[in-house]
């Protein structure tokens, strides 16, 4: 039942990455993707009327995680503090340069506004990834079940660690030049003309610099944390995330080689997926890893919810997904094909 | 409670109440605003009168900027239970936390979903099926606000729960905890409150354009609307639902009643004071002027009932601001029987056919918009600082609620934030929806409108 709900969340938070992850991508990339203002309106109107739609799924894993795990949400919240109000704040900030930038048909205030956009969906890769980061490094838990984490410290992984370290922001970067060319591939798929062009172009230059970020974030990994490879062996889920990523990114290639722009879009959603998949299953049960010592560290089964709670849980949940599933056949249909400013963009009159 | 300007409490409750005050200066709009969207589709649908399709239109473009800064300045109320109220969320997350996942996945999905083809759809959805968009927005929003105020109705009367063996608590039936009492009278008075503003804001802009003489026939459309509206929720908002509410607070939570109307002595013939200033180091109401035994007859229905005075209950178990919550609760009824009066004189000249030439009531019309937000916080105001001390009543104190390992630092660092984002926020909300309200609704009439329609259809065939 709890590894079950473990498998929700996690999946609420994965649909949450890769669904705004592409706009965090298409957002970084704006400036230098589109140089024109028209092209610019081109990127907005990309992810235009999806935003609030996305940023939903991370409402939806907020309150499960309530619900399911209250006890890991009093904890990681609280220990987050700063990070998280960073992340709020550039969502807001995402939001309303996405919603106000095309209500004035002025250069300063677009400007303004698409300089907002790509700076907040930069530091929302660099903060998600960072967050990512820490869940696999762990975090200065204490015997109670709390901790308080600066932004830094001294840049160690080990003992009393601080939001950012070697670590950490090694995961970030990769995991913003990783969301970036997942968006350059959803660009690929939904504009046409000189952006099109230049995202083509973008998504193979990430891509590529993926591979030996990649290798180097797994070495760094199984230097932070030794034992996990050894265990997550023994994990048939983390086998299914290591073949989900493998036949993503086979479907890739031959989906940017071949010009197929929806499959190499499928496959860049599936291979970040993966990913996440092969992390979060390598981790459990622990969903909180102590950096003082290892027994304080916060399991799934230690921060649930009781039994009553979960299996009331497991009644509604379904139905709720059933029905954002329909929404969201609704939403993709409707908002299937090439973007076009004219019929999509934002400006009122 | 202690509420010494060190103490790490007073702080995150500083920052929960300014974050979701200002929230909830645009949900309710977006609540409000929904219905009158749907009835001007609805009647666009059956009349095929362009007018309807305009208004709706003209006023789906100020609901989509309120909409889209009630979605940004939401996300972190969400947060908040985690990163300033981690005590609250470890005891009772295993209950609010249903409703709270509930929203996002039941009305949130629905909303957003239909809010961007409500708002950009029309065209590509025809007549029918816009129409069908905007009660998808309309009903997620009534529903996210039916499971928060679920959820807030646990906070002031738990039913549904059990505490384990852990000593946190567990939902227990999940139909008591949905059904509470509570949740369907502060429910029935809010969704009224949020009517209220809606119709005020939809009447403002009707007074404006008749005062500028412009826009006409739009002008008429929402006076009218704005006006019935406005009376029907100003009279429902006050009763049924907000005389059952005080009831069910002189039920629940008589101590908070007491402290409400500033009364330190119990005793029957209680009366409501009109003007009076609480002074609490001295057990009583100062310059009281009362309507007697009004209050014994609206908290309990006959004048003789008797009403606890707060010297019947321990000063700790007092709410712990008496003066705000006093005036919070004062200026709403004020209010509310403004509103009614208001209301029911603008419905009458309309009905006589002249509330166009009553130059004077469209001034008071105009300029009257920002009292029902006013009278929606305060009313927020008493609901939450009647609560206290507790924050789950009766079951965990506020003062245990609050994150232990954030330091006021941190807390002031983020309230600091959220000040100088919001203020940027206000001026951009009032920028924008200032443009649309001076560029007004388009063409007057159903010809130059259509004549719209197609010329946007012939652009987007050229592209």
């Amino acid at each position: 039942m709890i590894a079950t709900w473990y498998a929700i969340v996690s999946l609420m938070l994965i649909v949450y990455v890769v669904l705004d992850g592409r706009n965090f991508g298409a957002g970084m990339l704006q400036g230098v993707v589109a140089k024109t203002s028209e092209e610019r309106r081109q990127v907005i109107a990309a992810i235009g009327p999806l935003w609030s739609w996305h940023e939903v799924w991370l409402v939806g894993f907020g309150g499960t995680l309530l619900a399911v795990f209250p006890k890991l949400m009093a904890s990681a919240f609280a220990g987050y503090y700063l990070a998280l109000f960073l992340i709020l704040w550039c969502l807001i900030l995402r939001g309303v340069s996405i919603e106000v930038g095309g209500h004035i048909n002025d250069r300063l205030w677009q400007g303004f506004w698409d300089f907002v956009f790509v700076v907040s969906n930069f530091v929302l890769a660099i903060l998600f990834g960072a967050a990512a980061g820490n869940l696999a490094r762990g975090v200065p838990l204490d015997a109670n079940g709390d901790f308080s984490m600066a932004l830094f410290t001294n840049f160690n992984v080990r003992g009393h660690v601080g939001l950012l370290d070697w670590y950490t922001v090694s995961i970030a970067i990769f995991t913003a030049v990783l969301l970036a060319a997942h968006g350059a591939t959803y660009l690929v798929l939904k504009t046409e003309g000189a952006v099109h062009q230049r995202s083509a172009t973008y998504a193979r230059y990430l891509w590529t610099a993926v591979v030996p970020l990649f290798a180097a974030i797994s070495l760094e990994s199984w230097v932070v944390r030794p034992e996990l490879p050894g265990e997550a062996i023994y994990n048939p889920i983390c086998w299914l995330g290591v073949l989900i990523v493998i036949a993503a990114t086979t479907t890739l290639i031959s989906g940017l080689r071949t010009g197929c722009e929806l499959r190499a879009f499928l496959a860049s959603t599936f291979l970040l997926a993966g990913l996440l998949i092969t992390g979060g299953a390598a981790i459990f049960p622990v969903m909180l890893h102590s950096t003082l010592s290892p027994q304080d560290s916060l399991t799934a089964y230690a921060v649930a919810a009781n039994h009553k709670s979960l299996l009331i849980a497991s009644i509604w949940w379904p139905i709720g997904f059933a029905l954002a599933t329909v929404y969201f056949i609704f939403v993709s249909r409707r908002y299937a094909g090439k973007v076009s400013v004219n019929r999509d963009n934002q400006g009122f009159y | 409670m202690n509420s010494n300007l060190s103490d790490p409490a007073f702080w995150s409750r500083f920052q929960f109440g300014f974050t979701v005050i200002y929230h909830y200066l645009f949900p309710q709009l977006t609540m409000g605003l929904a219905w009158f969207l749907v009835f001007w589709k609805w009647r666009a649908l059956r009349t095929g009168d362009e007018r309807y399709n305009a208004a709706a239109r003209f006023w789906a473009k100020i609901f989509a900027v309120n909409f889209a800064i009630g979605v940004v300045t939401g996300i972190p109320m969400e947060f908040q239970f985690g990163t300033n109220w981690a005590g609250f969320s470890r005891y009772a997350g295993g209950v609010i936390g249903q409703t709270l996942a509930m929203e996002g996945m039941f009305a949130f999905f629905l909303e957003s979903a239909f809010i961007g083809a409500f708002i950009w759809g029309e065209k590509r959805l025809g007549p029918r099926f816009h129409f069908l968009a905007a009660v998808g927005v309309a009903l997620g929003s009534w529903l996210s606000g039916y499971f928060i105020l679920v959820t807030n109705a646990f906070m002031q009367h738990p039913v549904g729960y059990k505490v384990g063996a852990d000593g946190l608590l567990g939902i227990s039936t999940l139909s008591a905890y949905l059904l509470n009492a509570w949740a369907w009278v502060e429910f029935a008075h809010n969704q009224m409150a949020a009517l209220v503003t809606g119709s005020f804001v939809v009447a403002a802009v009707g007074a404006l354009y008749a005062l500028r003489q412009m826009h006409p026939n739009q002008s008429q459309l929402y006076l009218r609307a704005g006006t019935c509206v406005g009376l029907l929720a100003s009279l429902l908002v006050a009763f049924p639902t907000g005389d059952q509410q005080a009831k069910m607070v002189g039920r629940h939570q008589p101590v908070t009643l007491a402290a409400m109307e500033g009364r330190f002595e119990g005793g029957s013939m209680a009366g409501v004071a009109m003007i009076g200033q609480p002074n609490v180091a001295a057990r009583r109401l100062d310059n009281p002027i009362e309507v007697p035994g009004a209050l014994s007859f609206l908290a309990y229905g006959t004048f003789q009932s008797y009403v606890h005075g707060l010297n019947e209950y321990p000063a700790d178990a007092w709410p712990d601001n008496i003066e705000l919550l006093y005036y919070s609760f004062h200026l709403m009824i004020t209010l509310g029987t403004l509103f009614i009066l208001l209301m029911a004189c603008a419905s009458y000249q309309n009905w006589r056919g002249r509330l166009e030439s009553k130059t004077w009531l469209l001034w008071v019309l105009m300029l009257a918009f920002p009292f029902p937000y006013i009278a929606n916080t305060v009313g927020w105001m008493t609901a939450e600082l009647g609560r206290q001390p507790w924050l789950v009543y009766g079951l965990f104190h506020t003062n245990d609620g609050y994150s232990k390992v954030v330091s006021s630092g941190n807390t002031i660092f983020t309230l600091i934030g959220f000040i100088g984002l919001y203020f940027v926020l206000g001026l951009l909300f009032l920028l924008l929806v200032g443009r649309e309200i001076a560029h007004g609704p388009e063409g007057e009439t159903g010809i130059e409108s259509r004549a719209d329609v197609i010329t946007a259809e012939t652009k987007e065939h050229v592209v």
